[in-house]
């Protein structure tokens, strides 16, 4: 099964936000693998490689179609939506990335 | 050894002190042994010491997170987990495991495996690159436990007494070290405007950098003195060595501002980058803070301090001097003084590219502009009480004890950009019902253009400032990291002397007070000159303050003036110092 989800912490999938996907894939009996949602089949590497990961280069913004395949595959698959669609905690200035004009200073 | 070995560098921070040798050396290398014949390598226990080595690894991450934790905050020890997270990549970790047991030994599959995942993110953007810099931190500490080398020094926690010595220190080695611990530097290479060597005096610790490779020699654990007065590291140093390096610590500390002998006022003010900096200089009698540098609220973190950060950070350095004035600078980033998360434009020449206003008013307006509004939320901060004091800027109204400058500075126009985004964010807070109060507004002289304007900016500003360490690098064309070319640094070149002079002279006849925030400020042995030259303020390490106040104190500014006048006539440093008085 499958899912969109568009990535909504500041960082996108980086640092905090990826080292928490790595983390949550982990804790499932299921094979999950994401990619962009724009590019298909070919572009979806293992949820559970940081290096596959941040190496998508995924921002802040974007949309990931995540697949999950295996007995936990549904509770996985929320758990992700879950963490993907949370601006996480401590980050409330969150498009502050150079590349974000809208930038919201209050 | 017996009887002590004195080595020469340059005197950076003015104190002396002793202590306990301890090299840092956090280049040191991880050099693989020769690629051994794979039919001689048993794979069961490479995969073994690959294991063990993972182990070590993660404990090395997790202690450092939880400093990180302690010691600036969670969300930026955030990125020890991305480092467990690679750690434990079962890409990286498949990898080395089939390398393995084809027959490569655990440090060759660590460092290839690694060397391959590095060059994929190497090249790309901001966030990217920095997660190759978080791989190689990765592999370094799993071929530190493979080749059994010795752990990178923890600059944070070393044991007091530590004199730190090192081939070089960046300035975030620096900023990481603990004052109340390190009882001196003493540097192989670097100079003494280098942004560590004045890191290091901005937390008063003694420094002497320079000393050549005469150093290396000297062994971990033996006694050290580091002279920052003289520039001399004596190893084994004697009694009496001793006590007359640390006597001449102790400058009576002059609380109260202080006037030439004649009667005018001269500000000596401290210039502070970064918090734990503050409470130090308020110690020294600096009569406030000539220049607030904003950078650390930005430097080692994944992203940018929000306006309540900021106000809190400016709220706070106006209550350490309740009764005077801080200068704050706006952002000043690009040059050598980079902000990963910012992404900076990659430029061949940063010092004459996009940095301080220049970027303030383009890429980063929305920095800015949050950056604005905390200031004028704090300048309102101070004014209802004991702001009124040091009221000396053009007309003062609803002031405060704040003033804010902008950096890097070259044309009229930038000025005006600027006074209007802080109009237009005193207009936004006013439709807010938000407090505010529009501080004091200045700009720096760091270009030979804004000297060339002195006049105009003056007309314009309540301050100009002038900082001497970048003015002097841009009048003499010479890059100030670059020791080939240190000799164009000092400031007592005439053409660096006549582009502060013409400063001065532009702001005359005009409200504008004139400041100086440079090295060179500090420097006893040139208050006369500087007075003479018609600075109204000098801001320096807080470590100099109570000399140059004393200084301040023996001049007659009349004297003063007949110096400055001869200095400017001379056509050579040599000469200039001579006039001086001062050696070569």
């Amino acid at each position: 099964m499958e899912r969109i989800v568009e990535v909504v912490p500041a960082a996108g999938l980086h640092a905090r936000p990826a080292s928490k996907l790595v983390k949550t894939v982990n804790r499932f009996d299921a094979d999950v693998s994401v990619g962009r949602a724009d590019d298909g089949e070919e572009g979806a590497v293992r949820a559970d490689s940081m290096l596959a990961v941040t190496g998508l280069n995924v921002r802040h913004g974007e949309s990931v179609r995540v697949v999950a395949d295996g007995p936990d595959a549904e509770t996985a698959l929320d758990a992700i939506e879950d963490l993907l669609t949370s601006p996480v905690e401590g980050e409330g200035e969150g498009e502050h990335i150079a590349d974000d004009a809208g930038d919201d200073p209050t | 050894m017996t009887g002590s070995t004195t080595l020469t560098g340059s005197g950076s921070t003015p104190r002396a002190g002793v202590g306990t040798a301890r090299w840092y050396r956090p280049g040191t290398d991880l050099t693989l042994p020769d690629r051994p014949d794979p039919s001689t390598v048993d794979p069961a226990t490479e995969r073994e010491r690959f294991e063990t080595a993972r182990g070590e690894a993660r404990e090395g991450i997790r202690r450092a997170r939880e400093r990180a934790e302690a010691r600036v905050g969670d969300e930026e020890a955030a990125v020890f987990d991305a480092h467990e997270a690679f750690l434990d990549d079962p890409g990286i970790v498949d990898d080395v495991e089939a390398a393995v047991a084809d027959g490569a030994p655990a440090e060759h599959a660590v460092h290839d495996r690694f060397e391959s995942a590095i060059e994929g993110f190497e090249g790309m953007d901001g966030r990217m690159a920095e997660r190759a810099d978080d791989l190689r931190d990765v592999r370094d500490r799993l071929l530190r436990a493979l080749l059994d080398a010795p752990a990178s020094t923890d600059l944070s926690t070393l044991p007091a007494g530590t004199v730190l010595l090192a081939e070089r220190l960046t300035p975030s080695d620096t900023a990481e070290l603990d004052p109340a611990a390190v009882a001196g530097i003493a540097t192989v290479a670097g100079g003494r405007t280098s942004h560590a060597a004045i890191i290091a005096r901005s937390l008063s610790i003694p420094a002497v950098v320079g000393v050549g490779d005469a150093l290396a020699e000297v062994p971990d654990g033996t006694v050290v003195l580091v002279d920052g007065e003289t520039g001399e590291v004596v190893v084994d140093p004697d009694d009496r060595r001793r006590a007359t390096a640390l006597r001449g610590d102790d400058v009576p500390v002059v609380p109260e501002p202080v006037s030439t002998a004649d009667g005018r006022a001269i500000e000596v003010a401290a210039n502070v980058g970064s918090e734990p900096e503050v409470s130090p200089a308020s110690d020294r009698g600096a009569d406030g803070i000539g220049l607030f540098r904003t950078e650390f609220l930005f430097l080692d973190r994944e992203s940018p301090p929000d306006e309540a950060e900021q106000y809190g950070a400016v709220v706070a350095a106006l209550e350490a001097f309740p009764d005077a004035r801080v200068v704050v600078r706006t952002l000043d980033v690009g040059g050598d003084k980079r902000v990963p998360y910012l992404d900076l434009p990659e430029e061949a020449n940063p010092f004459l590219g996009r940095r301080g206003i220049r970027l303030s008013l383009g890429d980063h307006a929305d920095l800015f502009e949050t950056q604005l509004r905390a200031l004028l939320r704090a300048a309102a901060h101070g004014s209802d009480g004991d702001g009124a004091g040091d009221g000396d800027g053009a007309g003062d109204g609803d002031r405060g004890d704040l003033a804010v400058m902008f950096p890097m500075v070259s044309r009229v126009e930038e000025v005006e950009a600027a006074l209007d985004r802080v109009e237009s964010v005193a207009d936004d807070l006013t439709a807010e019902g938000i407090p505010h109060a529009v501080p004091e507004l200045g700009a720096m002289v760091e270009t030979p253009a804004a000297s060339y304007l002195a006049d105009v900016l003056a007309s314009r500003l309540d301050f100009l400032s002038v900082g001497t360490n970048d003015l002097a690098g841009y009048v003499m064309a010479a890059d100030r990291e670059n020791d080939a070319v240190a000799d164009y640094h000092d400031p007592l070149h005439p053409a660096v002397l006549r582009a502060i002079d013409r400063t001065t002279a532009g702001a005359e006849g005009t409200d504008a007070w004139v400041g100086m925030c440079g090295e060179m400020a500090g420097d006893p042995d040139l208050t006369e000159l500087l007075v003479g030259l018609g600075l109204d303020e000098l801001s320096m390490s807080a470590v100099t303050v109570p000399a140059v106040k004393e200084r301040v104190r023996e001049v007659d500014s009349a004297e003063a003036r007949e110096l400055a006048e001869a200095v400017l006539a001379r056509e050579t440093r040599a000469n200039v110092r001579d006039t001086l008085g001062l050696d070569g």
